[in-house]
């Protein structure tokens, strides 16, 4: 068994190094000019660069950690705002006909318009920058977090709801002890889609017109022609958006609450 | 014998029936049921599949509203479910996110009376139902038995009045269902709960209860109550008597009428 999880492990490093390769030979002498595509070293140098700002290379040196920590904090008050709203709708949703018949068809009706749909008219309302940023953030994340609590909380088995009530458990302890726990994964699922679309219209938020965040460097870099820090912000928010998915997962998994994915 | 004490649980008239999908007439499912248990006493129910025993259980646990007559447990009419009447499934129904331990204690918490000593309680039944060393362990990780024992644990330490029972052993293997049957005849004989076992195993329903309530096909209806005549203990070896026999395939006559 854990011979061949060794094989898939490195299975999974195949490709990354085969994209390496193909784009360390593509940025040789004579290949692609480095401002379509810088070439790995000088990247991870202007990337090293971006976080210290021991070379100066580029006029974001050292400036990593302000940017992102104004990314940070927009994702988390958009997800944090979505989650809000999102979490407690879609388990009454998921349990209550009437919340169900009275806010599920709105609800998706709304769901067709794409996100970035909304740029324009946020735009309107809230003006260019922060709060259109947070108001995309937390309309686009509000979807998959709803969809999934209100599915999880409806297929919750009546069996086990039934055990729980011959228990002595009441309407309240039914809804916190049983329902809750048991659309966990479903629930998991949808926060893991809301947090990484956050990350997504975080970017789209951060183009129209913010100063400082991941999202501004990479159209401010674009303008000033540093193509190197394009890429680099790219991967930034793609790292950042990695850890806070395994700091989601792994704080669900620390309150026990997802026995059932777990099962071995 | 002190068997003759209060009468527990009581249906009088008890009727039932179910929409049926693109049909005009409901299904009837039970048909006036009269039925009565005591203080203390071992009660199966048997009938064929599809006769209404889940749904008669049902609606003494207050799963399921009656559609007329009236059910009373210690005089008082059932509306809910409650821990007075508590039940053990044909599938476990253990809380997947929760350990043995906690899911015995889920119903304990949930009381006033007893938090303190919920703990103690909780590893006595352990210990009784044959899980020590396994209260940390999860429902995915034991065996189908286990988790019923984990589900007869979980009913037992709320001390119910009347302990209902939806044919618990009927998804085990012979050895682990016979082991299980012993394990409920001790608890039984210890305790003194009041069981309703709902089965369509003739040879369990002699084995185990005091009394055998034969329900009709549907509509059910209880058709013939039977005192079972032997003394306990009663050994496997009862099975192979004559008059055991006999009684068996009178049932299994009542039961193809
Ligand atoms: N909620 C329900 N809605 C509609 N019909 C139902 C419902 N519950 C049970 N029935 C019907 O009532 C009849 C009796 O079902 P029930 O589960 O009580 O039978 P049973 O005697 O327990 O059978 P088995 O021995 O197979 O468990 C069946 O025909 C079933 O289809
Ligand atoms: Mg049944």
């Amino acid at each position: 068994m854990t011979v061949s999880n060794w094989k898939m492990d490195y299975i999974g490093f195949v490709l990354p190094a085969l994209i390496f390769t193909a784009w360390y030979l593509v940025t040789l002498e004579g290949g692609v000019p480095a401002y379509l595509i810088p070439s790995p070293s000088n990247l991870v140098r202007v990337a090293v660069d971006f976080a210290t700002g021991h070379a100066n290379l580029t006029p974001y040196a050292g400036t990593l950690l302000v940017h992102t920590l104004a990314s940070v904090q927009r994702v988390a008050m958009g997800f944090g705002l979505a989650v809000a709203v999102g979490l407690p709708l879609g388990f009454l949703t998921g349990r209550m006909s009437l919340a169900k018949n009275s806010l599920d068809p709105t609800v998706h009706l709304i769901r067709i318009i794409p996100g970035i749909g909304w740029l324009p008219i946020a735009i309107v309302w809230f003006g260019v920058g922060e709060n259109t940023t947070l108001f995309l953030i937390s309309l686009a994340a509000f979807f998959p977090i709803y969809v999934n609590a209100a599915q999880g909380a409806s297929s919750v088995p009546p069996l086990l709801i039934r055990a729980g009530r011959m228990l002595g458990a009441n309407k309240l302890m039914i809804f916190t002890t049983v329902i809750i726990p048991a659309s966990m994964p479903s629930t998991l699922a949808g926060l893991r889609l809301g947090l990484g679309i956050s990350w997504a219209y975080l970017v789209l938020g951060e183009l129209t017109g913010v100063t400082c965040g991941l999202g501004a460097v990479m159209m401010d870099a674009r303008m000033l022609g540093h193509v190197e820090m394009i890429l680099v912000s790219m991967i930034f928010i793609g790292l950042f958006g990695r850890i806070s998915d395994m700091i989601l997962v792994g704080s669900f998994k620390r309150l026990d609450l997802l026995r059932e994915e777990n099962k071995e | 014998m002190k068997l003759m004490q209060r009468t527990n649980l009581s249906a009088d008239g008890i009727n039932k029936s179910f929409s049926r999908p693109g049909e005009h007439d409901p299904l009837k499912v039970l048909e006036d049921i009269h039925f009565e248990i005591r203080e203390g006493e071992f009660v199966s129910i048997l009938g064929p599949s599809g006769c209404g025993k889940s749904t008669f259980l049902n609606i003494l646990a207050g799963f399921e509203p009656a559609d007329s007559g009236h059910a009373a447990c210690c005089g008082e009419h059932i509306r809910d479910p409650s821990p007075e009447r508590a039940v053990v499934f044909q599938s476990p129904v253990l809380f997947p996110w929760l350990n043995v331990k906690d899911n015995i204690l889920y119903g304990l918490k949930l009381r006033k009376d007893v938090r303190n000593e919920a703990e103690e309680i909780a590893s006595e039944y352990i210990r009784a139902v044959g899980l020590d060393g396994f209260w940390d362990y999860y429902p995915s990780q034991l065996s189908g038995g286990m988790q019923q024992r984990t589900a007869l644990a979980r009913a037992l330490v709320l001390r119910p009045k009347v302990l209902l029972m939806d044919e618990p052993f009927a998804a085990l293997d012979a050895q682990t269902r016979y082991s299980m049957q012993q394990l409920l005849l001790g608890l039984w004989e210890n305790y003194r709960h009041t069981i309703v076992f709902i089965t369509h195993d003739v040879e369990e329903a002699l084995l185990l209860s005091d009394r055998i309530c034969i329900m009709s096909k549907r509509p059910g209806r209880m058709i013939e109550e039977i005192a079972v005549p032997f003394e306990r203990p009663r050994p496997l070896s009862l099975t192979g008597t004559q008059e055991f026999s006999m009684l068996k395939g009178h049932i299994l006559g009542r039961l193809m009428d």
